[in-house]
């Protein structure tokens, strides 16, 4: 090959090799650079503990890493020290820590939402100590030296009162070379809602802002709720999943915006489906299009209250130190400036204790303020005359269940203990006593809550249709079984027949003949001949 | 004024200029017009490009377990034209080793290891194994599973090495066991003993063959006019020179566009991946040690080793001693290329 | 075309050629040699509560982009001050009594509010660098603002 031909060889190889070059350049820009991603940040404070705990609870410091926490540098010490006379804490590497961190420690940072969590049920969670649930699951279900029942059940929902081990002398016991107290075992760990902690704060924000991560998107979501609200008792959770709101979320999950950083407002950030977060804690879009703050206090949209045998509409009375009570609308409301005598249930020497402590009012929020905060998240995405139906037909379900069903058998059984046939000191001695109980604490409120949050499987078939079931075929015959055998057995069967000869009841007497032969023609007509059941023939 | 400065120059750069023109001018044989022969420099201008490629590299690589996964993650990802320099100086040390095989094909089977060359073909075998050491230790130095994993097998093999095998492993690795010590030692191997062993072999290489000139090569069916039974170097063969330069640079950008130097996961000494293999260029020694105990391939490998870099004096003795034609050299090169060639072919089809 | 002009052409085909395309490839060895810009996203840093300050303390603090900062609680308000000083990069401290920082490099001395009133950088008419700082109203928390 000449020189000549060589350097037009040069010449076409440099032209492929700059076109190559150009190429580089472009992939070059195409390239993107990984915007960085934000890394947890260990404070000078804390770079001891992330360090030894990295490998001794490693998978305790990767959650951390990954929470909003470590993005600002709020690491362990933040969260975990402690003052010194607080039970419970000790010295531990140079740092005065506690195991337990409580909304008083959460509370150093995040005020308002501990603020109202702590006024509100679910920090009060814990009282039912006194509660009939707790003979069941303490005396009936448990032995004495045994709590196992509410140690695994109910304290883990409602909350323990956490207790340490203590020696014969009383004190503390504590491990190790550094004095790390102990805790009694039946009562921690536990992270129930309303836990009664040693440094006297109530609650626990780790029961739905579950550590070390404390991830919005799982508070946000209503599986979050559904450890605990949930169950023969009160299956919101069910419920929910049954209802339109439940199939919109899980069809809409990745529209939630769960995990955004901030407030989370309805008709703002999201608007697929509500949760549970959404309607009782949550922000929304005012119909006047101002934006509605959240809060923690979950109880301040409620109008009902479907918890007791009766249900009642609740005002809420709010005292000048920020506690509040709700009164049922069969008592009558203080005026503001007034003293009322409240009950503080408070632990003392690791024991709750009651004392009553009498409190001025400040305010008044009665049941319709209440309902209409609780409409104003309904409005965001509801008109006002599809709320206002929606109102009548849950008020009319609460209404149909007390009347019918839970008034008259709550006065039965309150003139069965007047009349000496029960005995109040042995509150499920008897069948009766478990079918009424299960009567309005089970079946009851299964219907009152099905009917407030749309599920009407639950509200019928789970609910009014078992209500009545019991009611009719159990209750009724137990009462005048359980009076028989007190010798009051004529008496109490013609209180009973009194009671079914009330037009509500008088389906029993069967049906007219108008009624059966309607009947039998439309069993005719759908299923053809001979398919009418035998009572309408 | 121009005057001045011209005497400056003069003064301070006696370069003889006609001298130089002379020396330019060098007949080159008419045989090195055939592309075969380029195999030679062409290594050297890889090699040049590894250098340049590796300086740069060098500014961001941290040569320590804790970082140098990381920063060749970050001279990939985010350094400006990060991931096109480290994909040059990956393919071009593939390309290199590649065209020193070739190259020493080449001198094989045109004997050009034979008297009085003898000592430049072991120069030459010196410069492939710096080579593959330099391929080696470059690749340990990404800490990548692999990375970690290779050098953990080869210090064993060099522990299997009768006699000096022990010390040089610990040698090898800065202690008992592959850990940072050894990242550093590779590193100063792959920066700084090998290119100056390397350079060291190069100069000797080049100044024997500018000391036994080149031989005129006659390919039988070739005519070659008396006029051009040479060409000069300059500017006719540097032109060929330049000429592959920019062809090698094409290639190599075409490489790094479309199989980019990639990432495999972090060096992890707790967990041996489940396929773990080396460097191309190491199959056939892999391949081997499946075939056979670790005692018998590190035996054998070292044989081969040797033999390849005795086959001037060993075949000598075989001609003088046995009676073997020299020509059964080409026989013992096409078996031995070919061995080599499966091995490689059938560890990359089957691991 | 002759053959002089011939070779002439293709000399210079070649040189430019190779001039660009060599070219190109230095240009883009250069570029690698300038570090790659850090992208940086706006950071918050947890700093305490407002109350966690005594009165008159300095609190120095390393932000997540490496510069050392002096957190003054000062006269009831709190202010962050990068530590570099703007003269020759010296670190200054914070001097409670006086009410001033001072870089002991070279003498410079700054108020309170961060503006040099002594030395070679009050010549230059220079001033401590200015971190913001978040604080909530309703908690009392204080976040360090470290912007992209």
């Amino acid at each position: 090959m000449s020189l000549d031909a060589k350097r037009i060889v040069i010449a076409v190889l440099s032209f492929f090799f700059l076109a190559s070059l150009l190429l580089v350049a472009w992939r070059e820009t195409l390239k993107q650079r990984a915007e960085e991603e934000p890394k947890p940040i260990v404070t000078a404070t804390n770079a001891a503990c992330v360090t030894c705990h990295r490998q001794r609870s490693a998978g305790l410091v990767m959650e951390w890493e990954a929470s909003r926490h470590a993005q600002v540098g709020v690491g362990c010490v933040e969260c975990h020290q402690a003052r010194e006379d607080v039970p419970g804490a000790w010295r531990h590497e140079g740092v005065v820590v506690t195991t337990l961190v409580t909304p008083t420690n959460c509370g150093r940072c995040h005020e308002k939402e501990v603020r109202e969590f702590s006024r509100s049920h679910h920090a009060r969670a814990g009282e039912i100590i006194y509660s009939l649930d707790n003979v069941i699951a303490l005396k009936i279900a448990g032995t004495p030296g045994n709590p196992a029942d509410a140690v695994n059940g109910c304290w883990q929902c409602h909350g323990s009162l956490v207790r340490f081990q203590r020696d014969a002398g009383g004190q503390i016991v504590r491990s190790g070379p550094e004095g790390r107290p102990l805790l009694a075992p039946e009562t921690w760990p536990n992270s129930g809602m309303g836990r009664l902690n040693p440094d006297g704060s109530k609650g626990s924000c780790h029961a739905c802002h579950s550590r070390h991560e404390f991830k919005a998107k799982l508070s946000r979501s209503p599986e979050n709720c559904g450890k605990c609200h949930m169950g023969p008792d009160h299956p919101q959770i069910e419920i929910y999943n049954e209802s339109k709101h439940g199939i919109a979320f899980y069809a809409n999950r990745d529209r939630m915006a769960l995990n955004k950083e901030g407030d989370w407002v309805l008709g703002r950030d999201y608007a697929a489906a509500p949760t549970c977060a959404t309607c009782h804690i949550a922000g929304y879009v005012a119909v006047t299009g101002e934006i509605k703050g959240n809060s923690h206090d979950v109880g301040e949209r409620i109008s009902w209250t479907l918890r007791p045998i009766v249900s009642t509409k609740i005002n809420l009375v709010r005292f000048s130190d920020g506690t509040q009570d709700d009164f049922p609308d069969t008592r009558p409301l203080p005026a503001v400036g007034a003293t009322v005598d409240t009950t503080d249930y408070v632990v003392e020497n690791e024991t709750l204790v009651t004392r009553t402590v009498p409190r001025t009012v400040a305010s008044v929020v009665p049941w319709q303020t209440r309902r209409e905060a609780m409409q104003g998240v309904c409005r965001t995405c509801h008109d006002q005359a599809f709320v206002d139906n929606f109102y009548a037909q849950y008020d009319s379900l609460v209404t149909l269940y007390n009347e019918k069903f839970a008034v008259p058998a709550k006065q039965m059984m309150d003139d069965l203990t007047a009349e000496g046939v029960l005995d109040p000191r042995s509150p499920f001695g008897e069948p009766l006593q478990w079918t009424f109980y299960e009567l309005w604490h089970h079946q009851g409120r299964r219907a009152r809550h099905g009917a407030s949050m749309m599920g009407p499987d639950y509200t019928h078939w789970h609910g009014m249709y078992e209500v009545a079931k019991t009611f009719y075929t159990e209750f009724l015959p137990e009462v005048v079984e359980t009076a028989a055998r007190r010798g009051r057995g004529p008496e109490w069967q013609a209180k009973v027949a009194a009671l079914l000869a009330r037009p509500e009841h008088l389906w029993k007497a069967g049906l007219s003949p108008e009624e059966a032969g309607a009947l039998g023609q439309s069993y005719r007509q759908r299923y053809g001949p001979k398919s009418e059941p035998a009572a309408a023939r | 004024m121009r005057e001045r400065l011209r005497r400056f120059f003069a003064a301070s750069f006696p370069v003889d200029w006609d001298q130089l023109r002379a020396l330019g001018a060098e007949p080159v044989p008419h045989h090195l017009k055939h592309w075969w022969w380029c195999l030679g420099g062409t290594p050297l201008y890889l090699f040049i490009v590894q250098v340049a490629t590796g300086i740069l590299l060098t500014l961001y690589y941290v040569p320590d377990p804790s970082g140098a996964y990381e920063s060749v993650a970050h001279i990939t990802r985010d350094v400006r034209f990060g991931w096109y320099i480290r994909s040059l100086h990956k393919w071009s040390a593939t390309l290199m080793i590649a065209a020193v095989f070739l190259h020493m094909l080449r001198v094989f089977f045109t004997g050009a290891y034979r008297w009085p060359r003898q000592l430049n073909w072991c120069v030459g075998t010196a410069l492939l194994a710096t080579t593959l050491g330099f391929g080696f230790t470059g690749y340990s130095l990404v800490y990548e599973q692999l990375s970690f994993w290779g050098a953990t097998v080869a210090a064993n093999l060099v522990e299997a090495v009768p006699l000096v095998g022990h010390p040089a492993a610990l040698l090898m690795r800065g202690g008992a066991e592959v850990s940072g010590n050894t990242l550093t030692r590779f590193f100063v191997f792959h920066i700084g003993l090998f290119p100056t062993v390397m350079l060291v072999l190069l100069f000797l290489h080049i100044l024997l063959i500018r000391l036994h000139g080149v031989t005129e090569f006659e390919f039988p069916r070739e005519q070659v006019a008396p006029a051009e039974r040479t060409f000069p170097f300059w500017p006719h063969h540097a032109t060929t020179e330049l000429a592959i330069g920019v062809l090698l640079m094409y290639v190599l950008t075409i490489l790094a566009l479309t199989l980019p130097a990639g990432l495999g996961p972090k060096a992890n000494p707790q967990v041996t991946p489940m396929h773990i293999h080396p460097e191309w260029y190491f199959y056939f020694s892999f391949r081997l040690l499946k075939l056979t105990s670790l005692r018998t391939s590190v035996y054998l490998t070292l044989a081969l080793g040797l033999g390849l870099m005795g086959w001037p004096f060993l075949e000598d003795a075989l001609h003088r001693w046995l009676r073997m034609p020299r020509d059964a050299s080409v026989v013992v090169g096409v078996l031995g290329f070919g061995a080599f060639l499966v091995l490689t072919v059938w560890e990359s089809l089957a691991g | 075309m002759d053959g002089g002009r011939r070779s002439f052409l293709a000399a210079v085909a070649a040189g430019t050629g190779l001039f660009l395309s060599y070219g190109l490839f230095a240009a883009y060895a250069v570029s690698f040699l300038f570090p790659p810009p850090v992208r940086r996203r706006p950071r918050r840093l947890f700093l305490g509560r407002q109350t966690d300050f005594r009165p008159g303390e300095a609190r120095a603090l390393v932000d997540d982009r490496g510069r050392t900062l002096l957190v003054i609680a000062d006269g009831g308000t709190l202010t962050a001050f990068d530590t570099r000083c703007p003269h020759l990069g010296c670190q200054v401290h914070w001097e409670p009594k006086e009410a001033r920082f001072v870089c002991p490099c070279h003498l410079g001395m700054f108020d309170r509010n961060g503006v040099a009133f002594a030395g070679p950088p009050a010549a230059a008419h220079q001033a401590l660098t200015r971190v913001p700082l978040d604080v909530d109203a309703v908690s009392g928390t204080v976040f360090l603002r470290s912007d992209a």
